[in-house]
């Protein structure tokens, strides 16, 4: 059975968590920079990962770094930036088997520790700066990422959502920031971006595998041992409760199917309970294949291959998405508002709650199970400032009535409207 | 029934290999410590499965293109509603999904592993369609084709297959087109049911939190076993050795051009081509892994980005070596490729960078022996492919020598079996709005 977790202060703004667990066969240490979301700072701060990974003081030279690694049996080494509620979280993360299956019976923990500290805090520096061609090219490589968001139109009019939604709040800064100041990136700026994250960040490092933790800790402990540091306090972000009015926005773009989405906002959640009961009416309007949403928009109607909502813990926003046609539109749109009702009503079958209930305590049991799945969760709880695991929220579900989850349904609100459609009209 | 244990002394694990009295093969490999049970029942066919004919048919059958993916759609239908529902009272996550060769019905859980292996093996053995209920699907189904029509990554890679193969079915989408799903009718879905959901041409798997003697229990109860073996005759589609195209280009609502640089490997047989596909895993680090002075010179000249990566296909009768990312120069980066590829061919390989390219392929595999679904689909790949044991892939990289790699890239990395397949932004698209 795995290890709890456990959390240790290594120094001022910098903690060393663990959950450790023999079944696996792998480590994976992650450090995360936790910094709140800015948009003068945002975009020169995503790039810092992309640049580090480019090598260290020790080990400059990216194809050098990148044989080192597999003599490490093909560690991965690999960066990117996500967004917890008002926080954009850099991640420079190592991934490696364990000692036990390591042919040259070298320890792979500390080799994996120490490679990722170097590369986080003894970066490949010439006077204070990163080199001009590192930084030039990740700078593209940002842009690029940017740009290519629209690959992915589910995502991508998701995000566009969630941007009206929350236009003027920290919320609505893009994780890796605008084209227009990625394009202004120097070694100067990227530098002075490092400077600052070292310096202010919240370091939440995060170790998740079958070994023992403690020489990771210790190798963290002497690395950042001598670091002066002022970080930030990390709060919950606070957004709007509820929707005063509907806004509505379409996009067009040369798509052959269009993406509906709408955007709610699920009231005050004062307590465990009332965030239980929220869960569990989300993924009983449209988080299983059980769920409402799928049922009637997808299996009744027709209309879709998915409709799914989906709930953000941190802020408390909820997102209905659907690939529908053109002129399907306002069908799926007035079945969506349709099946809120019912939930609101209480027009409801015991059976259905059970359903969810079920499927969702399957999924957080499942959570110990993967290492990834492990990290993300534990990471959700320190950003929330709490510290459950997986089988208390599986109990919580358990106390949760038809009556709390038509509450939580009363108690939500219909915020944006986006639709992405295609040009031509049909 | 026949049973048999294989182990792994490099892993120090072990599954176990049943034959049951119904016909069907089951491979369980319970995994210690671990919370969710995770079953795949799949039968042994898919999207390239578009003509063919059984010990009792005279001719061979030519069937819609996407019919195996429909079939697996509308088998979650009974009489008394959807496989949903059942599994709903026991919390398990159930999905199911087609492939080149496969269709797979799955689910994982936490609780209740019983029921749900019960609700699997049955409703996946009790067709129900009817007229109204595959016209119902085709909407479904519309939608789904619509939403990759959109999705590059997925354009890119069919229009490369389509490049490479002239004749073989692997080229088509494997849901179909519009067009081809409105042909299908619930008569045609009954006979290649019968075809390929026979015991005999399917296999259970299992891995992660159960024990053997519960899936048998169930085995006994539910599984009837079929009238007689089927014996499934394929149509056969003689590959010209040559690409049909070396460029296939088409625009799309994408930020950068995505390319995929396809080579036409050789195909030896469902299990050569198995245990192929993972030494050229092992070249396509060697080519153009991190490591490589390749990737180094195509990411400093800004030609690829973080997205490149590289993949090789394996199945029945095809196999490729794809190179995949997006590039603002798709040419240059394809002209790279082959040159280093060329180079390699002449020079040789590198033994230190072989040595590289062994190790981390070998830290990969063995990451996939640690997770239930990576477990349950290599026992699924290896017994299709007609090898008896799944560490037999790890042996495989751990064995791997220059030599063989030498020659599996002459043969399976011709630059004149090499197609590019390109998918540019629509002219004039705003990116930002």
């Amino acid at each position: 059975m795995s290890d709890q977790f456990q959390r240790i202060q290594l120094c001022g703004g910098v903690h060393f968590s663990s959950v450790t667990d023999p079944k696996f066969k792998h480590n994976r240490i992650t450090a995360n920079m936790v910094l709140p979301l800015n948009r003068d700072t945002v975009t020169n701060q995503a790039v810092v990962p992309f640049v580090l990974r480019k090598g260290s003081r020790v080990c400059p030279d990216f194809t050098q770094l990148n044989r080192r690694l597999c003599e490490l049996y093909g560690a991965n080494l690999s960066c990117d930036v996500s967004k917890f509620g008002g926080y954009q979280v850099l991640e420079l993360s190592i991934y490696g088997i364990d000692d036990r299956f390591a042919m040259d019976g070298q320890s792979m923990i500390a080799s994996c520790a120490q490679l990722l500290t170097e590369v986080l805090l003894d970066p490949n520096m010439n006077g204070g700066l990163f080199s001009e061609q590192d930084v030039e090219l990740e700078k593209q490589q940002i842009i690029d990422t940017i740009e290519s968001l629209i690959n992915d139109k589910r995502a991508y009019a998701m995000s566009r959502c969630k941007s009206i939604m929350c236009e003027g709040e920290t919320l609505a800064i893009e994780k890796y920031g605008y084209i227009e100041d990625a394009k202004r990136i120097t070694a100067q700026s990227a530098s002075e971006a490092y400077q600052n994250i070292m310096k202010t960040a919240q370091v939440e490092l995060i170790f998740v595998g079958c070994g023992n933790p403690e020489i990771a800790a210790d190798i963290f402990a002497k690395a950042f041992g001598g670091l002066r540091r002022s970080p930030v306090a990390v709060e919950r972000t606070v957004t709007k409760l509820s929707a005063d009015h509907v806004k509505e926005t379409t996009d067009e773009m040369d798509v052959a199917q269009s993406k509906l989405v709408m955007g709610f906002r699920t009231g005050n959640i004062t307590s465990r309970r009332e965030f239980g009961a929220t869960r569990m009416m989300v993924a009983l309007f449209g988080g299983t294949p059980n769920s409402r949403l799928f049922t009637y928009v997808r299996e009744k109607l027709s209309l879709c291959y998915y409709c799914a909502a989906r709930f953000d813990r941190l802020t408390g926003l909820m997102f209905v998405d659907s690939g529908v046609e053109k002129r399907n539109k306002q069908k799926a749109y007035d079945e969506i508002l349709k099946q809120l009702d019912v939930l609101r009503e209480g027009g409801f079958s015991d059976q259905e709650i059970v359903a969810s209930r079920l499927i969702m305590q399957n999924s957080l049991k499942s959570v110990g199970d993967s290492l990834g799945a492990i990290e993300e969760w534990y990471l959700t709880q320190i950003m929330g400032g709490e510290c459950y695991s997986p089988s208390d929220e599986t109990e919580l579900l358990e106390e949760i009535t038809r009556e709390d989850i038509i509450a939580a349904a009363r108690r939500v609100t219909l915020d944006t409207v986006y639709f992405l459609t295609g040009k031509e009209a049909e | 029934m026949k049973k048999q244990v294989i182990k792994s002394a490099r892993l120090g694990e072990e599954m176990v290999k049943i034959k049951h009295d119904s016909g069907l093969t089951m491979l369980l490999c319970p995994m210690k410590g671990y919370s969710t049970a995770y079953a795949t029942f799949t039968a042994n066919v898919g999207s390239v499965d578009t003509g063919f004919r059984t010990q009792d048919d005279s001719d061979f059958i030519d069937v819609p293109e996407g019919i195996a993916h429909f079939l697996e759609h509308k088998m979650f239908e009974n009489p008394d509603g959807d496989a949903f529902a059942l599994y709903a009272k026991t919390g398990a996550s159930a999905n199911a999904f087609t492939s080149f060769d496969k269709t797979s019905y799955l689910f994982a859980c936490t609780d209740k592993f019983e029921e749900s292996l019960s609700i699997l093996l049955d409703f996946v053995r009790r067709p129900y369609f009817t007229k109204e209920s595959v016209q119902k699907e085709q909407g479904i189904i519309g939608q789904e084709i619509r939403m990759y029509d959109d999705n590059g990554d997925w354009r890119v890679l069919f229009n490369l297959l389509g490049a490479l193969y002239e004749n073989h079915p692997v080229k088509i989408d494997i849901a179909g087109t519009v067009e081809s799903i409105a042909k299908i009718d619930h008569e045609l879905l009954y006979r290649c049911y019968r075809t390929f959901y026979n015991l005999n041409n399917m296999v259970l798997c299992v891995s992660g939190n159960f024990d053997v003697d519960t899936v048998l229990r169930v085995a006994d109860q539910v599984l009837k076993p079929d009238e007689k073996p089927v014996v499934i005759e394929r149509k056969e589609f003689p590959d010209s050795g040559t690409v049909a195209k070396k460029l296939v280009e088409q625009k799309l609502s994408v930020a950068a051009p995505l390319f995929n640089l396809g080579f036409k490997c050789k195909s030896e047989g469902v299990s050569e081509n198995l245990k192929n596909q993972v030494l050229d895993e092992i070249l396509c680090e060697l080519i153009a892994g991190e490591m490589t002075p390749l990737y180094r010179r195509m990411y400093d000249a800004g030609i690829i980005n973080a997205t490149f990566d590289t993949e090789i296909m394996a199945g029945r009768d095809y196999m490729c070596a794809i190179f995949a990312g997006e590039s603002r120069e798709p040419q240059r980066v394809a002209d790279e490729i082959r040159k280093e590829i060329v180079r390699m061919c002449s020079e040789g390989i590198d033994r230190e960078t072989f040595e590289l390219a062994r190790r981390a392929t070998y830290g990969r595999y063995v990451g996939m022996y640690a997770r239930t679904e990576s477990v349950a689909g290599l026992m699924t790949a290896t017994y299709f492919a007609g090898m008896d044991d799944i560490y037999s892939l790890l042996d495989i990289v751990a064995n791997a020598t220059k030599e063989q790699l030498a020659e599996r890239l002459k043969l399976d990395f011709d630059p004149e079996k090499s197609a590019l397949s390109v998918i540019y932004p629509v002219d004039g698209e705003e990116t930002e709005k």
